[in-house]
């Protein structure tokens, strides 16, 4: 699960999942909601992969959405759905989405970046939490 | 968690009728006051959010000097506040912080005036702003029409204006007209990274989104006449206002600085209350790479501005049937609110080099000032500062008590005093578009969300804040615009 909280500028991001790897995954979802506002448009046809480095579970989260950013932004990705794998050395993921285009998507919100403010991954008695801020 | 959950419950002294003091008793590893410039109107606002302790925390930066300031505009920003201000001294440890910049490297705004009359612009003002988002990249997603090759955009990151002048995109006006001459030294285009190199190769030359925009304005009234004459404004001129920044480039570049600096603070002995206000020495090669990069960023953000102006005279000249320079659409002047720059200050009884933070804040030096063009230094720098797309923006002139008070600085905005997603709640089931024109401003957006959570109300009033920074000496006012038509993502 994810929801968009509030942020005066910019936009907060809060993330549950039972697994790490669904925290990641459910993570994803939630930036390119942002992104994109209906990701429903989005049509899962195409692949691609990542492989991001990282230890601490919060810089990992944070390497990892900015590199789907990076992803939307040098190559016009749009990702809909994620099948994450965490590892002792970082991550491998899937993501399945299509490139943007203008004649079928619309967007929301142009995000700069995911920011460091009040970056958290957590243990919950359920499962896992993460915050995150991103910069609109 | 709700934005009442959020509120700065700590100490918020009264200095005078314009300043407020967070004294630096209030958390252990303050090294200085912070100091919020507000009044009694505006001082509510600022405790609603955690603006106020991030005036606090940036007070743990070493190095800093005389206080961690605070605009009125001041608003919840990561890390720094949004109205930030913070000048470091290298001599004395200083560190320069990627947040203290943000992550659009050099945003600002630059104010085009025209020899139009309200009359003449008002049976073709939807025209004029369907012209303009059909002819300047707006939005999302949005390449422009000037595409750069990675050695291009470092000669361009390198050279700044003077880049396009040679091709016949800027005169030297324009160039005479922006702070810095649209090019700050020293810039290390070299240590931008490919991947910033390919956000920003199609970028230069489009607003973006956020609260980035184009605005057709209107002279509404002149404060000051001296200024106002020698910055070319008069009553009921129509002027443009253009607010961008270093695009994706610059996001990138901030962002490349801060994953470079993550381990900086441990290695060189810094404790801070927040991790996205990770910092090195200026005088550090960390520092000193980030320094390089974050120049070169605001020299595309210079440019970007100036491609915006290039298109905005082309579309004005296809609307009226006369070239620009007929239409005197002639650069007063453009200036960053988010950038650090070195600049010599009095602290207490002497004079060094500090090296200034803004954050959504505006350089406003004073009259005389010699970084101020020729044909402005005998009134001040001009300063612009947008408001919101209902009410009103202004024209300012650097005040004279900027220098003591503030390193030279004022305001950058109104400021929000709504949260994205409150906006949003708030503009459910309404029509902005169609409220905005029944007050008379043509609006266009490439977004739903765009108008929505840009709303006119999301913003304080306007007029408040300059009248705190008015008040307090920082820069005074010259004229109050009124909006006619905006184009946003």
């Amino acid at each position: 699960m994810h929801e968009v909280f509030e942020h005066t500028a910019d936009l907060g991001l809060r993330v549950t999942s039972a697994t790490l790897d669904g925290l990641f995954a459910e993570a994803g979802i939630g930036l390119f909601e942002i992104i994109a506002g209906d990701t429903t448009q989005i049509r899962p046809r195409l692949e691609r992969a990542f492989d991001v480095p990282g230890i601490d579970p919060a810089w990992l989260l944070l390497d990892w959405t900015t590199e789907l950013l990076a992803a939307f932004e040098t190559e016009r990705w749009l990702f809909r759905e994620f099948t994450v794998t965490v590892h002792e050395r970082g991550l491998h993921a899937t993501a399945r989405g299509e490139p943007y285009d203008p004649a079928i998507h619309t967007l929301a919100h142009e995000v700069k970046a995911v920011t460091q403010h009040e970056l958290d991954v957590c243990r919950t008695a359920t499962g896992w939490e993460a915050t995150l801020i991103v910069d609109i | 968690m709700t934005a009442a959950d959020r509120s700065f419950t700590g100490p918020l002294e009264r200095v005078d009728e314009c300043c407020y003091r967070i004294p630096k008793s209030y958390k252990p590893g303050m090294r200085a006051d912070g100091l919020v410039f507000a009044d009694e109107r505006l001082i509510d606002l600022v405790r609603g959010d955690q603006a106020a302790e991030q005036v606090a925390n940036v007070a743990f930066l070493p190095g800093i000097q005389t206080a961690s300031l605070a605009m009125p505009d001041i608003h919840w920003g990561y890390g720094f506040c949004i109205g930030g201000v913070c000048a470091t001294d290298p001599a004395a440890g200083g560190v320069v912080s990627p947040g203290g910049v943000g992550y659009d490297i050099n945003c600002g705004v630059r104010l085009v005036r025209t020899n139009l009359s309200l009359a003449d612009v008002r049976p073709a003002l939807v025209t004029l702003v369907n012209q303009l988002i059909r002819d300047v990249p707006v939005g999302v997603g949005q390449g422009g029409r000037h595409v750069f090759s990675p050695p291009e955009l470092r000669q361009l990151m390198r050279e700044g204006v003077e880049y396009l002048l040679h091709r016949g995109l800027a005169t030297d006006d324009d160039l005479a007209c922006t702070e810095a001459e649209g090019c700050l030294a020293d810039a290390r285009p070299e240590l931008v990274s490919d991947r910033a190199l390919a956000r920003g190769q199609d970028q230069c030359g489009t607003v973006g989104a956020g609260n980035h925009f184009i605005e057709v304005q209107v002279v509404d009234r002149i404060e000051d006449d001296r200024a106002a004459a020698a910055f070319g404004l008069a009553p009921d001129q129509i002027c443009v206002l253009i607010h961008s920044g270093s695009r994706g480039l610059g996001y990138q570049v901030c962002d490349d600085a801060l994953r470079a600096l993550r381990d900086a603070p441990a290695r060189y002995g810094i404790a801070l209350p927040d991790r996205q206000l990770v910092c090195a020495p200026v005088a550090s090669p960390e520092g000193e790479h980030y320094l390089g990069a974050m120049r070169a960023a605001a020299n595309y953000a210079f440019c970007n501005r100036q491609l915006l102006m290039a298109q905005v005279r082309d579309v004005f000249a296809r609307v009226f049937g006369r070239p620009w320079e007929s239409l005197g659409m002639e650069l007063v002047y453009d200036v960053a609110h988010n950038i650090a720059k070195f600049e010599e200050h009095a602290v207490g009884d002497t004079r060094k080099e500090v090296c200034v933070h803004r954050k959504g804040a505006t350089r406003a030096f004073p009259a005389g000032h010699h970084d101020i063009p020729d044909r402005y230094r005998a009134v001040g720098q001009p300063v612009i500062i947008p408001g919101d797309m209902g009410r009103a923006s202004w024209v300012l002139v650097g005040g004279p008590r900027s220098l003591e008070r503030s390193f030279g600085t004022t305001c950058h905005g109104a400021g929000r005093c709504l949260s994205r997603t409150a906006a949003t709640r708030a503009a459910a089931g309404r029509d902005i578009r169609r409220e905005l024109e029944r007050s008379g401003v043509i609006a266009r957006s490439r977004s739903r969300e765009g108008l929505a959570e840009e709303q006119p109300a999301a913003y304080k009033d306007v007029d408040l804040v300059v009248d705190v920074v008015h008040r307090a000496g920082l820069s005074t006012k010259v004229a109050r615009l009124r909006p006619l038509g905006v184009i946003k993502g």
